[in-house]
């Protein structure tokens, strides 16, 4: 054959057809763009059982592809979601539950009440041990009915089935919920609104959300994490962007519709550009937090973590931590600002600029001789890395010993749990966060405790205000419980279980047109409700 | 030559079983608890604890290590503590954007590095020579990240050419996979591009300043067959080294362009498994890659005898 211009064209032709097959075969069984939702969630999904851990991006995932017996609205109040009826008895023991019709695993099978007790049992060891304590007896009475028995009453029961707070009272198939909860569930079949779409997990890269076609939604309206659960779009692609940078170019170029945590210092960029929009989904945001070791000088004593509380400035904090005011504000309630029980309590320890000479006096008063005192510094994370260095100097400029010990998260959390004195390689003082929002269930909200050894890390031990911790439980109404919360909050404040160093909201960024993204307290976003505009 | 071969492929396990070592004391003995990271940052203790026995991590550390070691000799490179799957399988989906960046960058700064390095050698002290040697001054004094930000800035977000971020699989589609190598190949290739002409340009240098190249000269020989044919095979030697390592080190050290362009390669598995502690992950990583380089340095010994006929084994 002699190469002739013809040739050439349809060698030439032949070629191109051939190697651009495969894309557009792939193209032919894919949704368009248009109903493909990609979402770079900041942080990368490497486990996929939601009670095994309490991870963000895993509470995410469990959202996405499980659902929930109830679910909280925008008021945060308990609604039911699976459950179709529900009733408890006369002396407030016994309550029974229905599920509603239509629901389905993704694998096909029907959701039976069995799934729900195994789920609820396995739950009850991680998230919810106050449940299993006080329940005598859970058990199916049919397919579609189950009970819970107690021993005696739990008003909070509904709310306790409808938490957002890690890890998340998720309903899994009875033979998946029947592994201990220390054992990881891999199997990802819910009965949610989205299905995990395995054949296009890219580990360590993207993981890819279909529509379940066969969910049948509550007829209510959305409302929070409440009412129906409407997939709007075919597919949602969870993407695991490492740099922020690269992610606010993909936003910007429009390979992406949705950044979780844009850097505070990108905002503007973010603002000039015509097709993208900041928002705030988490409006409670988060709760930044001083955890000082009780078990260790000088903190051992009540008077130097009073000398904390008083010391420390929590607008100079706030500056550091979150340099935009518009998303950071001081918090003087151990209830956080955005729950029905937050306030103003014992809290005239609270002055702008804090209070250096009375800290001094105090730490004096502890005995303070000079001890070093170590705060762990988590260099991966920018704004508890500023906090803690901006902690060190506050401490330094009144003659304190303190000494930073920088780490990256996983140094942090393996020396938090060493109770020993710093010497040993234990420590004094870190800042951790927790959800605003959380703070107003002081069962569950890891701050709250304050039982010593069973305590969250530093351990901190007040009788007087774990009993009355013991009967938030008990305590029927609103009004009583907003009592009770004072007079714990009171207790706190004396004893100081801990010190609150401001409440920080995280925006989300976005192009515009992306919509229907809904707001809920903490750090979930569901995938329902999206909706893609055609630009 | 196969007495030389075996000698080095013999000497390559023994590096691998120091390397072995090394990385699984270094690991125990950083601070850092899987399990804590794994349970998640509200986790309380009685969860950490449950998990950490569950893995096994309590276990003696000589356990551990002969624990791995036996799964190890039995091809078991381990399970991932945080992904659950086997890490020869995580390393395995990771390999291919690794390589094909790797070797695409490798052949774009060999041939204009190495084109670069005869041309500066040829016109030494000249306006090209100036201008190329400022150029991999350039290279080598630029961050990469610099390179690759500016780079998208440029092409993906002015120019809407070429896309910001992500890999494409070779398997869906040749044209999708270039484009989504371009930016990240031009990011990583100007060091190397740089690194390679400075050492080709000085190899030349030297040769070119031989006597039997001014008797090349001095017969009338032409100036391809002075540069292609007489200098080009003499100064191999070094370039060759360099390329070697050049590319041994490319493997294991595109983290950054790999960050920046958000590719799932082995550099990007290797730095998020060291943030977990995801020890099976790192400990496989670390064996294959450093029993790749020693490879790749063997192949390079070996390829020397290709263009310096007077080396033997």
């Amino acid at each position: 054959m002699t190469i002739s211009r013809r040739n050439l064209i349809k060698m030439g032709m032949a070629a191109g057809t051939a190697l651009s097959m495969p894309s557009v075969l792939r193209a032919q069984t894919e949704p368009t763009a248009a109903r493909t939702v990609r979402m770079a969630m900041g942080s990368d999904l490497t486990v996929f059982d939601p009670i095994f851990t309490t991870t963000d991006p895993t509470q995410i995932h469990g959202l996405a592809i499980y659902d929930t017996l109830f679910a909280l609205d925008s008021a945060l109040k308990p609604q039911p979601q699976m459950v179709g009826k529900w009733a408890v008895s006369d002396d407030k023991k016994t309550y029974t539950f229905e599920l509603r019709d239509g629901l389905a695993w993704h694998d096909g099978s029907s959701v039976t009440a069995a799934d729900c007790v195994a789920s609820i049992r396995r739950w009850g060891q991680s998230g919810g041990q106050l449940l299993m304590e006080r329940a005598r007896d859970i058990s199916k009475k049919d397919d579609k009915t189950f009970t819970i028995v107690f021993k005696e009453p739990l008003a909070i029961l509904t709310d306790m089935l409808a938490r957002i707070a890690a890890p998340g009272p998720f309903i899994m198939r009875e033979k998946d919920a029947e592994r201990p909860f220390t054992e990881k569930v891999t199997t990802n079949i819910g009965s949610g609104p989205l299905k995990f779409n395995e054949s296009l997990m890219k580990s360590g890269s993207s993981y890819t959300y279909d529509r379940n076609e066969k969910y049948v939604p509550r007829s209510e309206p959305s409302n929070g994490l409440a009412g129906g659960k409407v997939v709007k779009v075919d597919r949602v692609i969870w993407e695991n962007i490492a740099d922020q940078q690269t992610s606010l170019a993909a936003l910007q170029a429009g390979e992406i519709d949705f950044i979780s945590n844009p850097p505070a210092d990108l905002y503007s960029v973010i603002e000039s550009d015509p097709n993208l929009a900041l928002q705030v989904l988490n409006k409670s945001g988060d709760d930044f937090c001083l955890r000082m070791n009780f078990l260790q000088k000088p903190f051992d004593s009540v008077k130097a973590r009073q000398a904390i509380l008083h010391l420390l400035d929590q607008e100079a904090f706030l500056r550091v931590a979150a340099p935009d005011p518009r998303f950071g504000r001081p918090v003087t309630s151990i209830f956080g600002n955005s729950t029905p029980y937050s306030n103003d309590e014992n809290t005239g320890w609270f002055r702008k600029g804090g209070d250096p000479e009375r800290a001094k006096q105090l730490f004096q008063e502890a005995g303070y001789a000079g001890e070093k005192i170590v705060i762990l510094d988590p260099t991966s994370w920018a704004a508890a890395h500023a906090a803690s260095q901006l902690l060190a100097a506050t401490l330094q400029k009144i003659g304190i010993n303190a000494e930073l010990a920088p780490s990256d998260w996983g140094g942090i959390v393996a020396r938090r749990g060493n109770k020993g004195p710093v010497e040993s390689g234990g420590w004094s003082i870190f800042i951790t966060t927790d959800p605003d929002y959380v703070q107003g269930d002081p069962i569950s909200a890891v701050f709250h405790n304050a039982s010593g050894d069973k305590a969250w890390f530093g351990w901190p031990k007040n009788d007087e205000y774990e009993a009355l911790r013991g009967k938030w439980a008990d305590v029927g109404t609103l009004e009583e419980r907003k009592a009770l919360a004072r007079e714990m909050q009171r207790v706190w404040w004396d004893f100081v279980g801990d010190v609150r160093l401001g409440q920080i909201v995280s925006p989300i960024a976005r192009r515009k047109t992306l919509t229907g993204l809904i707001e809920v307290p903490g750090f979930l976003v569901p995938f329902w409700n999206l909706r893609k505009d055609v630009a | 030559m196969t007495a030389y071969i075996l000698r080095r492929i013999v000497s390559t396990i023994a590096v691998m079983v120091m390397v072995g070592i090394f990385v699984f004391l270094l690991l125990r003995l950083a601070p850092g608890d899987p399990a804590a990271i794994i349970a998640g940052k509200s986790a309380t203790a009685e969860m950490i604890a449950g998990i950490r026995e569950r893995l096994g991590l309590n276990d003696p550390m000589p356990v551990q290590f002969i624990r791995w070691v036996g799964d190890m000799l039995s091809g078991d490179f381990g399970t991932s503590i945080f992904a659950g799957r086997p890490v020869l399988e995580l390393i395995a989906q990771r390999l291919e954007p690794t390589i094909s960046l790797s070797i695409v960058t490798m052949i774009l700064s060999v041939t204009v590095g190495v084109s670069f390095g005869i041309l500066a050698a040829w016109r030494a002290g000249g306006l090209v020579d100036r201008i190329l040697t400022a150029f991999a001054t350039l290279g080598f004094s630029v961050p990469v990240f610099v390179i690759g930000f500016f780079l998208i800035y440029l092409f993906a977000i002015s120019a809407h050419w070429l896309p910001v971020q992500g890999y494409k699989p070779i398997g869906q589609g040749l044209g999708p996979w270039f484009v989504h190598l371009i930016l990240p190949t031009l990011t990583l290739s100007l060091a190397y591009i740089a690194f390679i002409a400075r050492i080709a340009r000085a190899s030349m240098l030297e040769v070119l300043s031989e006597d039997y190249m001014r008797t090349a000269a001095a017969k009338g020989a032409s100036s391809y067959a002075m540069l292609f044919h007489h200098a080009l095979k003499n100064a191999g030697a070094p370039i060759l080294t360099v390329i070697g390592l050049s590319f041994a080190g490319l493997i294991g050290g595109v983290v950054i362009t790999e960050t920046v362009f958000n590719i799932p390669g082995v550099g990007r598995l290797v730095v998020d498994a060291i943030n977990n502690r995801d020890y099976p992950i790192i400990q496989g990583v670390l064996i294959l890659v450093s029993g790749l380089y020693v490879l790749i340095n063997l192949a390079v010994d070996l390829s020397y005898t290709l263009v310096d006929p007077r080396i033997r084994y």
